[in-house]
């Protein structure tokens, strides 16, 4: 009985040894070698496994591979967000900071949990690497604490062979635009592949396409740097006007669709010439040859084909809204912080930036890429983002709300809107509301850096 | 009588004490040793968050870095001036409404049919059961399908002919939180159902043949006898459902995230919001707190009704 006792017990204590205990590492460095460092690397898939695999392949295998000091860990895992802020407010996290954009960098930064870069930009020569608005992108009260990936804007996408048959022509201005969703929306087309019943925030890309748009990015830089409200009429008349698409019915065939239709199905009746029009984001256009302009989805049995043009603006003058997709930073906690730099000048060289845009179809980070890095690359494709380049040198450029809008105002203009188009608020207060939010945090000092107008 | 006293062998005295320790240490340490692991772990996890949410209720904090104590303000703001907390609670009643009427029903009817049946029961049983065994994300992610206007099944019937039911029931504000409520009742009313025959099968046979000599019929027994029989079973459950009610986030945010123009906003998907999309970690700790305190009051109200002498 005694000796039962002297079990349990033994048994007791090895059990809360074990629950108490972290799992202990595994001895050197496992795949890396003894020799080299090892630093950690989350990220988000961009479109499931294949994606990640992509990058996996085309950038860490490739590092590691070559690099004899180095070792990256990388593990790509959705919520990778969640799971970085997470593991940051317990001191921990990976080496490499992701977040999705500018303004989470501020909550970090302001937090102490993120290295300050300026040191690594001249001595890794991140000056010369970027375009020169990117590095401020990064800066929370004049430090730099982050670099800028996955430059992206919202483009007009057609379905080509259907405008040809139809005789229309890619509007450039606000008013050819809604004059010409009217006809294809009286020929009993869909203008608008607009959907938002997987992603909310989607309803985000018109609210900045609109006030970028109509109101112009000069109004929107104003407002941004607190010398407008948001109430301004030109505003006003942005919202007005989406509202009005709306109520068409022109988005993604009424209001109820566009709340219930999947990006595939909505996507797919663009490839089929159900839908005419898509304004989305360069993240789509890699997928449209592959998954919705083939052959199987066109009623002929000869796959559709697409084309774009900037967004219509209110004036006809052509205004690329800039977006980041991610930014990388240095954990301040990291053991290793010049590998992690390192590491992140390889990540943003040109090459490795062209390349990932070639064989994944990952927008590139606004870095200067040199003259061969489109080679390979679907012209359509190359030309937007050549286009975006020579508008963000000549000032043709606006802003996207998940980029330069603090965290609050972002979520308020995506969620509110929909009250909205439910008639339940009027477009002005509307604006009233997103005024008052964004002042609250334009005192509190959240606002990302915003590029001046040239 | 001294000398006696001291010439007693000290082993005597000392094997019964001895005897006693063991008995004590067996009785009363060695169980607690055995929950000791799992009381350590429920510290950590449920009591330490509990009480670090309490004092963020009270905070301004992002969930990054320090957080700034600003005593009542968060409650303040919730209760005098947050309109969208208002209605995801109202949304959270409607649902609380739903849940304590549409399931019960249906699971008390259909083990009322159910329970004579002795050929083929537990075909029924597990058929009608299996949709509970299914994960929320699977259940939603199908019938968000079904549900869709354009690929679903009133799409499909409206091809064939037979109209009505090509709605967009997600799409539209005055459908979207029924429907997920609707989708949320296929998974659960099963369970409901066979925790309610598994009760009505403890009722003795003998309260029946009563009820039958005294000319009740099947609504009467019903009533009168099978009611009566699982009450306790019937109101723990009911009090279990409104206390999830309170908790609903899943098939809210895989079905609709709160749309559309927030009609199926609940309070568990306003509190993630907060969280994750606002970076509001101090309010949404309040939202919390206050999701706790309506927990506590239905527990309250059960545990009075049981003080009071319903068998419950």
């Amino acid at each position: 009985m005694r000796r039962h006792l002297y079990v349990t017990l033994l048994l007791l204590i090895s059990i809360l040894t074990a629950a108490c205990t972290a799992p202990a590492a595994p001895a050197g460095d496992g795949m890396g070698g003894d020799e080299k460092v090892t630093i950690s690397y989350w990220f988000n898939p961009p479109s499931g496994g294949e994606g990640a695999t992509c990058y996996q392949e085309t950038v860490i295998d490739v590092f590691n591979a070559q690099s004899e000091t180095i070792f990256v860990d990388a593990v790509a895992q959705p919520e990778a967000w969640n799971a970085t802020r997470t593991a940051l407010a317990a001191g921990e996290g990976p080496d490499v900071v992701r977040t999705p954009g500018p303004s989470f960098v501020f909550e970090l930064a302001q937090a102490g949990q993120l290295l300050p870069l300026d040191d690594y930009v001249s001595s890794e020569g991140w000056d010369d690497l970027f375009v020169d608005w990117a590095l401020s992108l990064g800066e929370v009260d004049g430090t730099i604490y982050s670099l800028a990936d996955e430059l992206e804007t919202l483009v007009l996408y057609y379905n080509k062979t259907l405008f040809e048959e139809k005789g229309w022509s890619p509007p450039s201005t606000i008013t050819e635009l809604y004059e010409l969703a009217a006809v294809i929306h009286a020929d009993d087309i869909i203008p608008f592949a607009h959907a938002n019943a997987e992603w909310r925030p989607a309803n985000e890309w018109h609210v900045g396409e609109y006030l970028n748009h109509v109101a112009g990015p000069d109004r929107v830089y104003e407002a941004l740097t607190g010398q407008i409200p948001w109430t301004h009429p030109d505003f006003v008349t942005s919202i007005e006007l989406l509202n009005e698409a709306q109520q068409n019915g022109w988005f993604g065939g009424g209001l109820e669709f566009y709340y219930t239709s999947t990006f595939d199905e909505i996507r797919g009746l663009l490839g089929s010439g159900e839908a005419a029009m898509n304004i989305e984001g360069t993240w789509v256009a890699a997928n449209l040859d592959p998954n919705y302009f083939t052959a199987e989805n066109s009623s002929s049995g000869e796959a559709n084909e697409w084309d774009w043009v900037p967004v219509p603006s209110q004036t006809g003058a052509a205004i690329y809204s800039i977006g980041m997709g991610n930014t990388s930073s240095i954990n301040r906690h990291s053991a290793h912080p010049e590998a992690v730099a390192e590491f992140l000048s390889y990540n943003f060289s040109p090459e490795v930036q062209a390349q990932l845009l070639r064989d994944c179809g990952k927008a590139p980070a606004p870095v200067r890429l040199t003259d061969d890095a489109m080679e390979g690359v679907d012209p359509r494709i190359a030309g937007i983002f050549i286009d975006l380049a020579s508008a963000s040198d000549s000032g043709g450029y606006g802003y996207t709300t998940w980029t330069f809008w603090p965290p609050k105002s972002d979520v308020y203009i995506y969620e509110q809107i929909e009250l909205v188009w439910a008639g339940e608020i009027t477009p002005e207060e509307y604006l009233q509301g997103l005024d008052e939010v964004f002042q609250e945090e334009l005192a509190a000092g959240a606002i990302p850096p915003i590029p001046d107008r040239n | 009588m001294t000398l006696s006293r001291d010439l007693t062998p000290p082993q005597v005295s000392a094997a019964p004490r001895a005897l006693a320790r063991g008995w004590f240490f067996r009785k009363k340490v060695v169980p607690w040793l055995f929950i000791l692991p799992i009381l350590l772990l429920h510290f950590i996890v449920v009591i330490v968050p509990s009480v670090q949410s309490f004092y963020y209720a009270l905070t301004d904090w992002s969930g990054i870095g320090a957080a700034e104590f600003v005593g009542l303000a968060n409650f303040r703001t919730l209760i005098l001036e947050d309109t969208s907390y208002r209605s995801a609670l109202v949304n959270n009643l409607q649902w609380l409404l739903f849940f304590l009427t549409v399931p019960f029903a249906m699971a008390l009817i259909a083990a009322q049919i159910l329970a004579p049946v002795k050929r083929g029961a537990m075909i029924f049983r597990t058929v009608l059961f299996i949709p509970y065994v299914l994960p929320s994300v699977i259940n939603a992610n199908i019938w968000k399908n079904l549900l869709s206007p354009r690929q679903g099944i009133g799409a499909q019937l409206a091809e064939a002919g037979v109209g009505g039911l090509d709605i967009a029931f997600l799409g539209r504000p005055d459908t979207a939180l029924l429907s997920i409520a609707f989708v949320d009742n296929w998974h659960f009313w099963g369970f409901l159902m066979v925790l309610f025959l598994t009760a009505m099968q403890s009722i003795p046979k003998d309260l029946y043949d009563a009820a039958k000599i005294d000319g009740a019929n099947r609504l009467n027994e019903f009533l009168h006898v099978t009611i009566p029989g699982i009450l306790p079973t019937l109101a723990f459950m009911m009090m279990l459902t409104a206390i999830w009610s309170f908790l609903v986030f899943d098939y809210v945010w895989i079905m609709t995230q709160g749309g559309p123009a927030n009609s199926s906003e609940v309070l568990g998907s306003y509190l993630y919001k907060q969280v994750f999309n606002r970076f509001e970690a101090g309010y949404a700790s309040a939202i919390g707190l206050t999701m706790s305190l309506f927990a506590g009051a239905i527990i309250g109200m059960f545990a009075l009704l049981r003080k009071r002498g319903w068998e419950i």
